[in-house]
């Protein structure tokens, strides 16, 4: 009897980690895989007419309007108001070119806002990227236009 | 010796201990039934690539209003598919009571524009005047897409 107690000490008294370190790793890896899903996106505003139409105030020389030309079957082309941008041609060459002139527009101004304005045949990822290409110029607020504003509904 | 050693053996035991096992998959069975819904609640579609996006994390909360649009110019408020004509008067519905929300527009990459400028206009009749546009963080360097 006294011998079978005495058994009892060769017990190893510590605790087993292994299934804890298991499954922590386990949370770590899973945890680890979700966190990146966070979304991403860009921030636009979208103007609301005025109360009165008799307000509409004639767009001051300091008003920026990008507009995304569609050309059949090529890139789109760019103009900052009316002047085209790389000489009307599309492509990765014109959108650094668009850059560089917002960049230089918006480099003494307080309040930068700027406006898009996409012909309704483009796919949406240029006009996603001419709104990229705005905030990587520093424009704070970026107003989409769209057709029904433009007819001030 | 030879005794003594046959004895020795008898004693270990030859089953696996299956336990630890268990333990994962039970957790990766919890894991799995929590990640699942977060999956599939979302309309297919293949976002725009940019360069400079900022994180948006009230998108993926339960109560952000979502329009999206597909490729082929279908609009979805959530996950059920609307028309643009009524898109306005629902959207209005679901800010009636907390005015001044962001609405966040996703927009396949390949979308027309004429489409995604219909959905806008259609939230925009409903008051908003901020919309978050999701897109995804570019990660070929520029000049990928």
């Amino acid at each position: 009897m006294s011998m079978t107690t005495g058994g009892g000490g060769g017990y190893s008294s510590d605790i087993n980690m292994t299934p804890m370190i298991d499954i922590l790793l386990v949370l770590l890896i899973i945890f680890m895989v979700i966190v990146p899903v966070t979304p991403k996106g860009l921030d636009a505003l979208v103007p609301q007419p005025p109360k009165n139409p008799e307000q509409q105030k004639n767009p001051g020389d300091r008003t920026i309007v990008v507009q995304v030309l569609h050309q059949p079957g090529k890139n789109p082309s760019y103009k900052i108001n009316e002047t085209d941008v790389y000489n009307g041609a599309g492509g990765p060459a014109a959108q650094k070119e668009l850059q560089a002139r917002l960049t230089e527009i918006y480099a003494n101004r307080a309040e930068r806002v700027m406006f898009v304005k996409g012909d309704d045949d483009i796919d949406f990822h240029y006009v996603a990227e001419v709104i990229d290409i705005g905030r990587a110029a520093n424009v704070d607020h970026i107003g989409l236009m769209t057709p029904k504003i433009m007819a001030g509904q | 010796m030879g005794i003594s050693v046959r004895n020795e053996g008898g004693k270990v035991s030859s089953n696996i201990n299956v336990t630890p096992m268990v333990d994962v998959m039970l957790v990766l069975l919890i894991i799995f039934m929590v990640i699942t819904p977060m999956l599939q609640n979302k309309v297919q579609i293949d976002m725009a690539k940019v360069d400079n996006a900022t994180a948006m994390p009230d998108a993926d909360k339960d109560d952000a209003i979502v329009v999206a649009v597909t490729r082929d110019g279908g609009v979805f408020l959530g996950q059920n598919k609307t028309s643009v004509s009524e898109l306005g008067s629902q959207v209005s519905t679901a800010l009636a009571d907390k005015p001044g929300k962001t609405i966040f527009i996703r927009a396949d990459a390949r979308a027309q524009y004429r489409a995604v400028e219909d959905a806008i206009d259609a939230v925009r009749s409903a008051g908003v005047d901020d919309v978050g546009l999701l897109t995804q963080k570019r990660e070929n360097g520029p000049g990928g897409a």
